[in-house]
């Protein structure tokens, strides 16, 4: 029979230690002994941190008219995708809800079509309605082999955002501007060598030639892709072809684009550039704005938007840029809860418009958009009503296929981009070696897995 | 805490006691093998088994024996971040760890005031996580704005340093000085400070000048702290991620800040390629040891003195 007994002296490490083990073993008792809250839990992931405050400021609201519902929204910024990965990987952990960014989407669709981690939505949106409520196009980047994983955040709608005053003092008028013929012509006049020194001080537009953005942009407008429909290699027809020859040409045979100052268009370089005037306009989804608007608001008033130059007079006169969407996971355990929420944050008109009044962002809820604040005048376009301007393109959008193979093919189509833009090779080389790479890469998938 | 017995304990109890006394130090140190087992014995043997399956989707996966590895040995983007990784562990081996030796060896001279100051000052940068590091470092290489820049604006030429294909990786290696050269600094420091005063004197005595001293004293006496720094500088390069990741938005442009550790991501978690990433986990673990045993033996750390 023996008996333990403790006490300061007789602790291996002293008194310091031991009062530092036994908080420890308080707090350790006080954090997992506490009670949970009574009542269901939904679990919502977030990436974004302007959605979160809105969800943040949302969500009481549902939890009040759903009595015993904890809405538990964690934000886990950029890292959340790999955490959902892990999740999913693993069968365990998953939240109920979850946003997810369009870049993204295609590595959660791979393997067969029953393994894929989200609920399927479509008899849902279907048999309540909702698909003829929203842009229809807009389901394409987050459907794939006919399910509908998730409900899309937005249209994300592109125009041309240009200098006014700078196109006018070149003698430009670019309402006047319709086709990128016209567009081409106007750049011309307006990419000048100011002081006479030899070198160009401001091109007409800024393109990103280091990503596939902006001709990606390009190809969307008329109705190309990467994949079709049917998850398809397109990449290498006579359109893609011919779109990145357009591209290239404005920098190298027309000079009147420069690349995107540092790594992206939010790049505080690019920002730089705008202010020094050296930049004249850009391809600028609604979110962009946004960005401008907090990044660089001393050049409110500077800046004016027509929808995108149409490849032929009448053709279309946007594109769509990024996009996220919201998915309820295989492992929510009610589903039908997770989707009543799903409704309240992205089919309520009056969030939407609340939403649209922080973010600029404009939803693909056609009822929401004869809301008066679309059309109120923007200060930072000098009282130009630019909600007016998207929703005026917003139906026309195009559709953006997914596939489960879309981060491998935009990898590659980056290097191909700026192989050709550089001139290592040509649009045709590039793409054509771009397209045999990825087929290549789906049949050898194929020939170990089989159809699935 | 003390434990106390009873004084007239029976036989068998003692007995007991005996074997509970020959099982404590084991007890005692399961929960380091415990950990071990479950963080890194069993994940190691997992991912090894990985390199020989792809996945497939989430939810199953198939083996394909070596062909993930025959894959990586004809993939050009992997041997093009090979290319990138030994550019940097060479420009961190050659430009870096003179770089740290050079400091160490001024604030090991009695010439120099403020040397705490100093000290603190170089190995600061260590604190910086490499993310805010390369945040910063994107603002310095900023194309209009940025530090660099306007000083060589002033030659006439604006570099895209995170722009052009080029530049990328002496950018990614310049901010790397900045971030380890202090710390690799300390090491050296402390190697100085071990070298015995007799030894320089005995040199003097020889007639030896400032630079013979330097090459037959201190870099014989260094040997073992410059064998450390160079395996685990090498190590470090070997396996740079966040750096370039963030610097250069992801290894653009075509692929020219792109590493074996950013390859590997991308293919783990972007492009959803278990197996693939496991193989080139694998592969890297060889090359590493590799290196590291081909350096310690050019050191001569296997001679027996």
């Amino acid at each position: 029979m023996f008996h333990l007994s403790i006490d300061a002296e007789g602790f291996p490490l002293g008194k310091g230690p031991m009062v530092m083990l036994v908080l420890f073993l308080i707090s350790t008792l006080f954090i997992f002994g506490r009670s949970e809250e009574e009542g269901e839990d939904l679990e919502f992931w977030i990436f974004a941190n302007t959605h979160y405050e809105e969800y943040q400021a949302r969500v009481p609201i549902f939890e009040a008219e759903n009595p015993g519902v904890n809405v538990r929204l964690i934000n886990f910024g950029g890292t959340m995708h790999d955490k959902l990965l892990a999740a999913m990987l693993s069968n365990f952990g998953a939240p109920d809800l979850v946003e997810v960014e369009i870049t993204s989407i295609g590595r959660f669709l791979k393997g067969a079509i029953d393994e894929i981690g989200f609920v399927d939505l479509r008899p849902r949106l279907e048999s309540e309605g909702w698909m003829d409520k929203l842009v229809v196009s807009r389901f394409t980047p987050w459907s794939y082999r006919g399910r509908i994983f998730g409900v899309p955040h937005d249209l994300h709608p592109v125009v041309l955002l240009y200098r006014d005053d700078l196109f006018k003092a070149a003698g430009v008028e670019m309402t006047a501007v319709e086709t990128w013929d016209d567009f081409i012509n106007a750049g011309k006049k307006a990419t000048r060598d100011l002081d006479g020194d030899g070198k160009i001080d401001q091109y007409a537009i800024v393109l990103d030639r280091r990503t596939e953005s902006d001709y990606f942009n390009l190809l969307l407008q008329q109705g190309g892709g990467f994949f079709d429909e049917d998850g398809n290699v397109i990449i290498d027809s006579e359109l893609a072809i011919e779109t990145l020859e357009f591209f290239t040409a404005l920098f190298n045979e027309h000079e009147i684009a420069t690349p995107v100052y540092g790594t992206w268009h939010g790049d505080p370089s690019n920002f730089a550039a705008m202010q020094d005037g050296k930049i004249l306009s850009i391809l600028a989804p609604d979110w962009y704005v946004g960005i401008l608007k907090s990044q660089v608001p001393q050049m409110s008033g500077k800046w004016k938007a027509i929808g995108m130059p149409a490849w032929q007079p009448g053709g279309r006169r946007t594109t769509t840029r990024g996009g996220t969407m919201i998915g309820i996971t295989k492992q929510c355990e009610n589903p039908e809860r997770a989707w009543e929420l799903l409704k309240f944050t992205y089919f309520d008109r009056s969030g939407l418009v609340n939403r649209y009044e922080t973010t600029r962002i404009i939803p693909p809820l056609k009822a929401a958009w004869d809301a008066p604040i679309f059309k109120e005048p923007d200060v930072y376009l000098g009282g130009q009503p630019l909600g007016e301007l998207f929703i005026q393109l917003a139906p026309d959008l195009p559709a953006r296929y997914q596939n489960p193979y879309w981060s491998e093919a935009a990898d590659l189509l980056n290097d191909a981009i700026f192989a050709a833009v550089t001139e290592k090779q040509t649009s045709r080389e590039a793409l054509t070696e771009l397209a045999k790479k990825v087929r290549t890469l789906i049949a050898k998938d194929m020939n170990r897995w089989g159809e699935m | 805490m003390k434990i106390l017995t009873h004084p007239n304990e029976p036989q068998g109890k003692i007995k007991n006691w005996n074997q509970q006394q020959k099982m404590a130090p084991y007890l005692f140190i399961a929960p380091f093998y415990l950990l071990f087992v479950v963080f890194m014995g069993y994940p190691l043997i997992s991912s090894l088994v990985m390199s020989l399956y792809e996945m497939r989707g989430f939810q199953s996966r198939i083996f394909v024996g070596f062909g993930n590895f025959t894959d990586l040995f004809g993939d050009p983007i992997f041997w093009k971040s090979l290319r990138n990784t030994a550019y940097f562990a060479i420009g961190t081996l050659t430009l870096q760890l003179p770089i740290a030796l050079l400091l160490a060896i001024l604030l090991n001279s009695k010439f120099v005031k403020g040397k705490n100051l100093l000290r603190l000052a170089f190995f600061a940068p260590v604190l910086v996580a490499g993310v805010f590091v390369a945040i910063i470092f994107n603002l310095v290489y900023d194309q209009r704005a940025g530090l660099i820049n306007q000083e060589f604006v002033l030659f006439g030429k604006e570099i895209g340093w995170l722009n052009e294909e080029n530049y990328v990786m002496p950018a990614v290696i310049l901010t790397g000085v900045w971030q380890w050269a202090g710390f690799n600094m300390i090491y050296f420091l402390a190697g100085l400070q071990g070298i015995r005063q007799e030894l320089y004197e005995a040199a003097a005595v020889d007639g030896a000048n400032w630079w013979q001293a330097f090459i037959h004293v201190t870099l014989p006496s260094l040997r073992p702290v410059i064998a450390f720094v160079f395996v685990v500088s090498m190590i470090g390069s070997l396996q740079l991620f966040d750096l370039p990741y963030i610097l250069t938005n992801g290894g653009e442009p075509a692929d020219a800040g792109s590493t074996i550790v950013m390859y590997l991501y991308k293919n783990g978690f972007q492009f959803m390629r278990l197996g693939y990433a496991a193989t080139i986990g694998w592969v890297l673990f060889f090359i590493i040891a590799v290196v590291s045993i081909v350096q310690l033996k050019l050191l001569g750390i296997f001679r027996e003195e």
